[in-house]
């Protein structure tokens, strides 16, 4: 199965959306934080200025080192420890940063280097160390909740390829199913050539062994060329020929410039086999049955029109073939709009199949 | 001699059976060999054969619907014809006939297997045995059973019936007997008569089979409006129903339906 990670640019911009994300966070720590403070010491807005430079300077280095060191996605020991190790040392370089251009900027006196191995120093660095922790925390739980949240899409992407699959191999299996009845129906008919009439029994053998080989190599390939189609057609409609004598006429009418088109298999059969079945087959006098292509537009058209008894006036049988729901569903899978398959009634009797597909050629 | 009737719509079929039969049964004459099911009918009732070998699938009426139809027109004194059904693939069909009185065979037919069911014919023949429509209403009913019936759920509760522009909702309780004509069907109550454009055949599985039983191919009755059966010398069974003055006529393959407990 192909990768379904998505490509750089993409991920690139993925990262720059976590860290947009993230940094209002970082800022709302300090914020609180600098609220925590002002309740012990006043200066509110003093407090505030230093506690969020502090916590844009922190942010920077934790963030840095993780988008820098950091490549794994998981969480083990090994990528606690670093983010530990970034904490304890971006906690006195962001206080002390912090602390410094929050001097500049308001004009107050700020603690030299000196003054910093003092208690209440060294316990605001550890106020500050104990701020990034929890940054580092919360930032862990977003990252592990979006992780989550990816899987889960990854999950239901994966199980629609599945699915797709699935369907795809069971519409293969249909499409090399050839009816019973008309097999046995077809090798009784040479039994009885083989008595009556040799020469033409060995015609009838060729036939069907072209269309067997035509309907079984189906499971092999995806698309094929009308050549192809209208000559398994052409066997098909012979054999039958053979079968119910003068009952069925037939005519194929393929331009030499769509030979080489191409069409998805197994698509034009089942309406011929339809006609037959349901159209010319139970119809007492029998009748006439005819393929053929045009193009429309940038669209290649394939009726299929039979002169049988008609929509819905055929018994229904048991089984067999490709039904009509299952070519529109695959037509729409495969094509979307830009495909249709219509059955329409075609007066005085009979039925016009039409397939619409975009015309392709192959190369 | 022995007459037979071969009803196979494929040419090379019929030829095929006829030249198998007669290297089998050089004694058999088989007098005519019909393209489809209607014209089987109309020749099996003219020539009287006293054999048939009947394709299921063709064109016009099935081999099963010969038969059916056969023993409904068959009258007179030459006895209801021994059948042979004939069949290349129908599962459901074949699983019928395995507990069936009729002979089958499928194509392509095995000459060795032909001859079996030729042997058991002229014994059968011979012995004189009747063959009672009793057999062909078993093998109907087990056909029927196997086929597909519309669940309770999705059974018919109303008839949808056009009258001039307005459609009348007939309750399907209601209807006394519903009567094929050509594609339609007359659906009769005890005070209205109404057609709809409904094959009998695909309206049946959608009713209560236990409520509606068919009595002849084109006649189906609400057992509960049946009042009477009753025998005529001929042998013909004839009903009486609750609000209605027709008598419709129950096939002989349907008769067991109204014999006494």
């Amino acid at each position: 199965m192909a990768s379904i990670s998505p490509p750089i640019h993409q991920q690139r911009r993925a990262r720059l959306r976590r860290v947009l994300t993230d940094f209002p966070l970082s800022i709302g720590i300090s914020a609180l934080l600098a609220c925590f403070i002002s309740l012990v010491t006043g200066r509110f807005l003093e407090n505030m200025l230093v506690s969020v430079l502090i916590g844009i300077v922190a942010f920077t280095i934790v963030y840095g080192g993780r988008l820098l060191l950091i490549k794994r996605p998981v969480w083990r020991l090994r990528e606690w420890a670093m983010f530990a190790a970034l904490a304890v040392l971006a906690a006195p370089v962001a206080h002390f940063t912090g602390l410094y251009t929050a001097g500049l900027l308001l004009g107050i006196r700020t603690p030299t280097l000196a003054e910093y191995p003092s208690a209440d120093r060294i316990s605001m660095i550890v106020f500050t160390f104990l701020g990034t922790t929890l940054m580092v925390v919360l930032i862990r739980n977003r990252e592990r909740m979006r992780r989550a949240q990816e899987e889960q899409a990854e999950a239901h992407l994966r199980a629609q390829i599945i699915e797709r699959q699935a369907l795809q191999a069971q519409l293969r299996l249909l499409q090399a199913q050839i009816e019973p009845h008309m097999l046995f129906n077809t090798l009784a008919n040479l039994q009885g050539l083989i008595a009556l009439d040799p020469a033409r029994a060995s015609d009838m053998l060729d036939q069907l062994i072209q269309y067997l080989r035509a309907t079984l190599s189906v499971s092999r390939s995806e698309t094929t060329t009308l050549e192809q189609e209208f000559a398994a057609m052409g066997a098909y409609l012979g054999l039958m020929g053979v079968r119910m004598g003068e009952r069925l006429r037939y005519r194929l009418d393929l331009p030499p410039a769509l030979r080489k088109a191409r069409l998805p298999t197994m698509l034009l059969q089942p309406l011929v086999e339809n006609a037959i079945v349901h159209g010319v087959e139970p119809k007492i006098d029998g009748g006439e049955i005819t393929i053929s292509t045009a193009i429309e537009g940038d669209s290649l058209v394939l009726d299929v029109h039979d002169t049988g008894l008609g929509l819905g006036q055929a018994p229904a049988r048991r089984g067999g073939g490709v039904g009509v729901a299952t070519s529109r569903e695959r037509l729409e899978a495969l094509y979307g709009e830009r495909a249709s398959m219509t059955l329409n009634p075609a007066p005085p009797q009979g039925t016009l199949a039409r397939l619409t597909l975009p015309l392709e050629f192959d190369e | 001699m022995t007459r037979a009737l071969i009803a196979e719509d494929e040419p090379i079929l019929a030829a095929t059976l006829a030249r198998t039969l007669q290297g089998l049964w050089p004694g058999l004459d088989i007098v005519a060999t019909a393209p489809n099911g209607v014209v089987a009918v109309e020749q099996a009732l003219a020539l009287r054969p006293d054999v048939l070998f009947l394709d299921i699938r063709m064109p016009g009426q099935s081999g099963l619907e010969v038969a059916e139809e056969l023993a409904e027109r068959w009258e007179g004194p030459a006895p209801f014809p021994r059948i042979v059904f004939v069949t290349a693939f129908d599962d459901y069909a074949v699983q019928a006939f395995e507990h069936a009185a009729f002979d089958y065979v499928l194509k392509p037919v095995s000459s060795a297997r032909l001859g079996k069911t030729v042997e058991r014919l002229r014994g059968a023949l011979e012995a004189r045995t009747a063959l009672v429509p009793d057999a062909l209403s078993q093998l109907l009913g087990q056909l029927q059973a196997l086929a597909p019936r519309a669940a309770p759920g999705k059974r018919l509760a109303t008839i949808r019936a056009a009258v001039g522009n307005a459609v009348r909702m007939i309750p399907v309780s209601d209807v006394v007997y519903f009567q094929a004509i050509d594609k339609y069907v007359n659906v009769v109550t005890a005070d209205t008569e109404a057609l709809i454009r409904v094959p009998l055949k695909e309206l049946l599985p959608q009713l209560d089979s236990a409520q509606f039983r068919q009595v002849s191919r084109s006649t189906v009755v609400n057992m509960g409006c049946v009042t009477s059966a009753v025998r005529d010398d001929l042998g013909k069974v004839m009903l009486t129903l609750r609000g209605r003055p027709e008598k419709p006529r129950v096939s002989p393959v349907y008769a067991h339906l109204f014999r006494q407990m």
